[in-house]
């Protein structure tokens, strides 16, 4: 998991705050957490609730929707597991939270603020991250 | 409070690439030059805070930098200490040795800046966090996240971002020391390449080798300086360190407490200000700061800085020596040292007419921190 070999893809460090969101996204679950006193949704990595300072809050699966807060364009490569051109995104949840990700399957020049997502989730190096994709419009059900 | 502190010397060294030299042999020659500038000697200096630069400060914090430069330095300080807060450290620890004076704890303390970034490869474009799975490398994408919003919220447009860097490069080249003294004209920047959209190439500012200090003494010393003393009117902080992802518009910064809050203080306004030297790692930071400091509305900053407004000659100079964008990567040091110039009023040919008050920022660690200074002839 270490991102010191340059070669190697920068995958996240897994520490005790962060491993249950991760594994979430091993199972193809993107998940927030919800504080047990205040009812704030908030994304994990963190040991405590950042609005009332609760440890009592839980992690529960979310739909994967959201929308595209901003976007940016790298045209530069910064990590040789990376190439550019590539978008890093900040998504708003529909349940609130926002976090960075990154948008595919998309042309760049069709990105905008306000553009409805859904997650997918893509391997690099036997490990699931969760990236975003233009919400299809859900097929009508013909049976 | 048991005295007040003014500025009494500033110094730097030659910004550029330096490879012969280490970061901390540039400090130790900016103190050297700083001490001569106010005209006292090592044995005067009582306390040290020091600003160690990107790639000293966030990849190495097994050493303290004020340790290993006061050792050099064989300083034997009553108040020492170095704060880590990204571009927003250098008017930090000015306001950090203010506090130490008007509280007696020492009389004159040098104010560091050092790195050698361009001669350290990768120390901006470093990963943010586990946010680097997602390719997020450097401060520059973070910086692009917010012109898009600002774009978005409020038609901000790259004719705008670039007249902030037009307006630097114009700066930059009346300064002999500047790295980028060539003007840019509008086409140049349409047409130069994509760092990270919206943000092009002059957008972002210079990786530079280089340090710079200035002293901080109490005023009851000020009749041994060799200089008429800069005045510190006013200072603050504010800081954002709960998500940056989350900041609720992501189309302003701390500055949006702290300016308003400092000038309170001060007792002066944004009209008061005669120049102004905004940090300015990326062009939309210029930008956002011109609102939060209420030099224009929210949302109006692009349309304020066109007509050559902050340029030479404007009716707003911003950065009147090029700042990071054009003159050189100083952490927010030589954005201290170019205000104290202007109030000196030895500036040399893009010397302002008389500037009575100038006020100094720092901005730093993505979007969380920012640092004020108002200063006074
Ligand atoms: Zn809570």
């Amino acid at each position: 998991m270490s991102s010191k070999d340059q070669q190697t893809y920068p995958l996240p460090e897994l520490s005790a705050f962060t491993r249950p969101f991760w594994e979430g996204c091993q199972n193809k679950e993107l998940k927030i957490a919800v504080c047990g006193q205040c009812s704030h949704r908030f994304m994990p990595g963190v040991p405590n609730c950042p609005k009332c300072w609760s440890a009592d809050f839980s992690l529960q699966a979310v739909s994967g929707r959201g929308e595209v807060f901003s976007f940016a364009v790298y045209r530069r490569t910064y990590h040789p597991a990376i190439p550019a051109p590539y978008v890093v995104a900040l998504i708003q949840l529909e349940e609130g939270p926002r976090l960075v990700s990154n948008i595919v399957e998309c042309a760049f020049e069709k990105i905008h603020i306000g553009m409805q997502l859904e997650v997918c989730f893509q391997e690099e190096d036997g490990f699931m991250l969760p990236r975003f994709r233009p919400l299809e419009t859900p097929p009508v059900d013909t049976n | 409070m048991t005295g007040q502190a003014v500025i009494g010397g500033i110094g730097h060294t030659a910004f550029g690439r330096l490879p012969e030299r280490t970061a901390f042999d540039l400090e130790v020659e900016a103190a050297r030059r700083t001490l001569e500038d106010a005209g006292l000697e090592p044995q005067d200096v009582d306390g040290l805070i020091t600003d160690p630069g990107p790639s000293q400060g966030i990849l190495d914090g097994i050493t303290p930098h004020y340790l290993a430069l006061g050792h050099y330095l064989g300083l034997d300080p009553s108040y020492t200490g170095s704060d880590i807060l990204g571009g927003a450290s250098s008017a930090a620890i000015v306001q950090r040795a203010v506090l130490a004076i008007e509280a007696g704890l020492c009389s004159v303390c040098l104010c560091v800046y050092g790195d050698s970034a361009l001669s350290s490869p990768g120390s901006f474009g470093y990963g943010r966090g586990d946010d680097a799975a997602f390719g997020l490398f450097g401060a520059v994408g973070i910086h692009a996240l917010a012109a898009r919003r600002h774009m978005h919220l409020w038609g901000t447009r790259e004719e705008h971002l670039a007249a902030v860097a037009i307006a630097a490069r114009a700066h930059a080249a009346r300064t002999p020391h500047a790295q980028k003294r060539d003007l840019l004209t509008l086409d140049e920047y349409l047409a130069a390449d994509s760092i990270v959209e919206p943000l092009k190439r002059p957008d972002c500012c210079l990786v530079s080798d280089g340090a710079a200090a200035v002293l901080v003494v109490a005023a009851e010393r000020a009749a041994d300086l060799r200089h008429k003393p800069t005045r510190i009117l006013g200072h603050g902080q504010a800081s954002s360190l709960s998500t940056w992802s989350s900041l609720e518009h992501f189309d302003e910064l701390p500055a949006a407490r702290c300016g308003p809050e400092t000038f309170a203080r001060a007792g002066i306004s944004a009209a008061d200000v005669d120049v102004a030297m905004l940090y300015d790692c990326f062009t939309i930071v210029v930008l956002m700061q011109l609102e939060d400091y209420g030099f224009c509305g929210k949302g109006e900053a692009g349309a304020f800085v066109t007509e050559g407004r902050i340029g030479p000659g404007g009716e707003l100079p911003v950065n009147t020596s090029g700042g990071l964008l054009a003159e050189c990567y100083g952490g927010g040091m030589m954005h201290v040292i170019e205000a104290v110039r202007q109030l000196r009023g030895t500036a040399g040919d893009r010397q302002l007419d008389t500037p009575e008050i100038a006020l100094v920022t720092g901005h730093g660690l993505g979007m969380n921190t920012h640092s004020t200074l108002i200063l006074a002839n």
